[in-house]
């Protein structure tokens, strides 16, 4: 099993159902804030998705980074104790792929729903998709999707 | 209980600079949310007399009881006004995420009214509106006015806006919102008017549901529909899907309904090289959704301008294919897309200006009219980007077309008048209602003019109805009619009714607010707003004398595929007189007490 999403930036519609599904698994309502997962908008260029990256993060420099050691991996899967967090943001200002973000006075993050993700399942074009494990042939490849960008022949 | 809708809406008076929200009432409460808000307040609050520019007329934006939770299709927020290009009472729509960002702001809309002392900007942050002022992005485009809100006030703010049409209160200009547009009737203008040339929204409520298991189970069934339909690539929406609203222009060519030349002929034998095929084959294409949307019907296309620079363009939409492209003789895809990203940036209804400039073009050919530098003819690319240009800044003939396509031909006289293809000053939607005599009942009676919205279109030209026939179409167009209007309460993007069954949306209102009404009860809401914009009408000096089609549709269709249709005078006043009957309204088009009484509709 591995922990790692795939994402292919160009499906991508930016349709935000990924954070909408995020924050309604987690807290029952929609609230952008509370999403895991964040697209950012960078019109008309592709978009950046900010979540955790698991297998494919060096050495998880957030768990170190935390003072009261509330952060913690099992089975590939980083989670927060938010019961322990202090908010003292350390691990906010670590994460190389700003996955962090503070709510409601603690740190928050991407748990990959224990295995089985929200926002993969919420994607329609598989633009977020669960990935195999890091040594895997395919580890690598963009899953395919029911539709994609396409790429005319004047295209750039 | 808990509810999708916060049930207060924010009242902003621009004369004052002041805000004040206020509580939904049960009266209010009972017309659901989006297009029943607007037309509410605006019908109480607003005399049908006024003149649509002045400080008395008022802007109303909601959202509705959807919009922001996890059901798919619901992004767009509707804005009712009363509109300077037609006179009547305006509802119109904008997708993208503003819908959504305002919900999150814990309303369900605002009232804006008055006039501002100066230009500027609206910051609703939550409940709370501040004015900012809006000199640095003054004589600014759409795009330009919505970077500078997005830098000042945070990336994450949604925002609308107006271009320099609006500015220069254009009938035909829009607000802009991300691309996406309020198109029709001019409501840019009357943001103008109250000298607001952009507005921000940030919000960071939650948006609950009543039933929130029920809810998710309604959100899972829809999901798998509408998967089912983009799987499919003969479903119109599965069409969108893949290169947007612009698949179809080939099936329509097919049929003889392809409106071209200013609705002289049927087919556009150029048409493949302006659909939403040949941008998705010519140029690199990236799909986009508007909120929590799996359809992603936005076609975001990266071009070569005429002077060889490269640009982006989210479109075109297949309106503005037929408008811009069609209607003028424009075969030139990239002409198409300037002439699309002109009218974004002077912010202005691609749909109204293109029929304008269609009839400005034949009007010139004819030798009725002409302006110094261009050359009015048909399929000239110069022609019709310098009339947009002279358009968006009411200058030389600009000045006359900015008024609209009725009122510019009832100032140039000459027979003009019945090739200006619009109804009741708004400029024809893509559609031939001699070719779909069902299309023909709607444009006539739409309360805002020439409207596709709540048209057979789809049923007409798929064949499930035959599209030739004036049979039974007078309650098919009023079922549509009062169908459409109850999910613009929602407020749904008119695609998901395509394939979403109606009992889904009693439903959806249940599981979210836990208000409990029946599918016919629910249509009868959006019968009852169609007739209060009716009354409205009525008020403003419509009737049926304002009912009808411009000429050209009384004279057969030119070219092959459309088989010499056309609309003869008998059967249209035949279908009309149905059609009121249908709606329980007199001879002359005016509801019945007993209908008002049968409606609910007090005053």
């Amino acid at each position: 099993m591995g922990t790692r999403f795939v994402f292919d930036f160009e499906k991508c519609t930016e349709c935000r159902r990924c954070m909408t599904s995020c924050s309604v698994s987690k807290t029952g309502v929609v609230r952008m804030a509370d999403s895991r997962i964040d697209i950012l908008r960078h019109w008309p260029e592709l978009p950046d998705i900010r979540v955790c990256r698991f297998d494919d993060c060096d050495g998880h420099p957030c768990i170190a980074s935390c003072p009261v050691e509330a952060i913690s991996e099992a089975g590939g899967i980083v989670a927060i104790d938010r019961e322990a967090c202090t908010g003292c943001e350390a691990c906010v200002d670590a994460c190389p792929f700003h996955a962090i973000t503070m709510n409601g006075g603690t740190a928050m993050k991407c748990d990959f729903c224990g295995g089985d993700p929200e926002c993969v399942k919420a994607c329609v074009t598989a633009a977020i998709a669960k990935g195999r494990p890091v040594g895997h042939p395919r580890h690598g490849s963009a899953v395919p999707g029911p539709t994609s960008a396409i790429r005319g022949e004047g295209g750039a | 209980m808990a509810s999708s809708m916060f049930d207060t809406l924010v009242r902003i008076d621009c004369t004052a600079k002041k805000a004040a929200s206020f509580a939904v009432g049960p009266g209010l409460k009972s017309y659901l949310g989006g297009m029943g808000y607007g037309t509410r307040i605006l019908v109480d609050e607003v005399d049908s007399r006024i003149d649509p520019l002045s400080e008395k007329n008022k802007i109303v934006l909601t959202v509705g009881p959807l919009t922001g939770t996890t059901a798919p299709m619901f992004p767009q927020a509707c804005i009712v006004t009363k509109s300077p290009l037609t006179g009547t009472i305006l509802n119109c729509y904008a997708g993208g995420f503003l819908g959504a960002e305002i919900k999150f702001c814990g309303i369900d809309g605002l009232v804006l009214e008055g006039r501002a002392p100066e230009w500027s900007l609206v910051l609703v942050e939550d409940g709370r509106v501040s004015f900012h002022d809006a000199k640095p992005v003054m004589g600014k485009g759409t795009a330009e006015t919505e970077n500078f809100m997005k830098e000042k006030f945070g990336s994450e703010a949604r925002t609308l806006s107006i271009g320099r049409a609006g500015e220069k209160a254009v009938a035909m200009a829009s607000i802009f919102s991300e691309t996406r547009t309020f198109g029709r009737g001019g409501a840019g203008a009357v943001l103008g008017s109250k000298r607001i040339k952009g507005m921000a929204f940030k919000g960071t409520h939650a948006v609950d549901v009543a039933d929130r298991a029920g809810f998710a189970a309604l959100v899972a069934r829809n999901m798998d529909i509408l998967k089912a339909a983009c799987a499919d690539g003969h479903n119109l929406v599965g069409m969108f899907s893949r290169v947007g609203t612009g698949a179809g222009m080939g099936l329509v060519n097919k049929k003889g309904g392809m409106a071209t030349r200013n609705h002289e002929y049927g087919v556009f034998p150029e048409g493949s090289e302006i659909d939403g095929w040949a941008y998705a084959k010519k140029y690199y294409t990236r799909a986009i959704s508007c909120f929590g949307c799996p359809v992603h019907c936005g076609m975001l296309h990266k071009f070569r301008r005429r002077d060889n620079t490269e640009s982006w363009l989210r479109g075109p939409e297949y309106e503005t294919m037929f408008s811009l492209g069609s209607e003028v003789m424009n075969p030139d895809p990239v002409t198409l897309a300037e002439a699309n990203q002109l009218c974004e940036d002077y912010g202005m209804d691609t749909l109204t200006v293109g029929v304008t400039i269609a009839w400005a073009l034949e009007m010139g050919e004819k030798g009725i009219l002409k302006e110094s530098g261009l050359k009015l003819a048909f399929g000239d690319s110069d022609a019709i980007l310098g009339l947009i240009r002279k358009i968006g800044e009411r200058e030389g003939i600009g000045d006359l077309l900015a008024d609209g396509p009725r009122k510019a031909a009832e100032k140039t006289g000459r027979g003009s008048l019945g090739v200006a293809m619009q109804v009741k000053n708004s400029g024809f939607a893509a559609w031939m209602p001699r070719r779909m005599k069902g299309v023909a009942l709607a444009f006539a009676t739409s309360n805002r003019g020439a409207c596709h919205k709540r048209a057979p279109i789809g049923d007409e030209i798929m064949g499930k109805l035959d599209m030739d026939s004036y049979e039974g179409k007078a309650p098919i167009v009023k079922g549509i009619q009062d169908t459409v209007n109850a999910i613009f309460t929602f407020v749904a993007c008119r695609f998901h009714e395509f394939v979403t069954p109606k009992d889904m949306y009693p439903a959806f209102l249940e599981a979210a607010t836990g208000q409990k009404l029946t599918l016919a009860e629910l249509v009868a809401v959006g019968e009852r707003i169609w007739n209060l914009e009716r009354l409205f009408n009525i008020g403003a000096g419509f009737g049926r004398k304002d009912d009808t089609l411009p000429d050209r549709c009384f004279e057969p269709i030119k070219g092959e595929a459309s088989q010499g249709a056309v609309i003869t005078h008998e059967a249209f006043n035949r279908m009309l007189d149905e059609y009121y009957a249908a709606r329980g309204w007199t001879k002359e088009g005016v509801p019945t007490p007993a209908t008002l009484k049968r409606l609910g509709i007090e005053d």
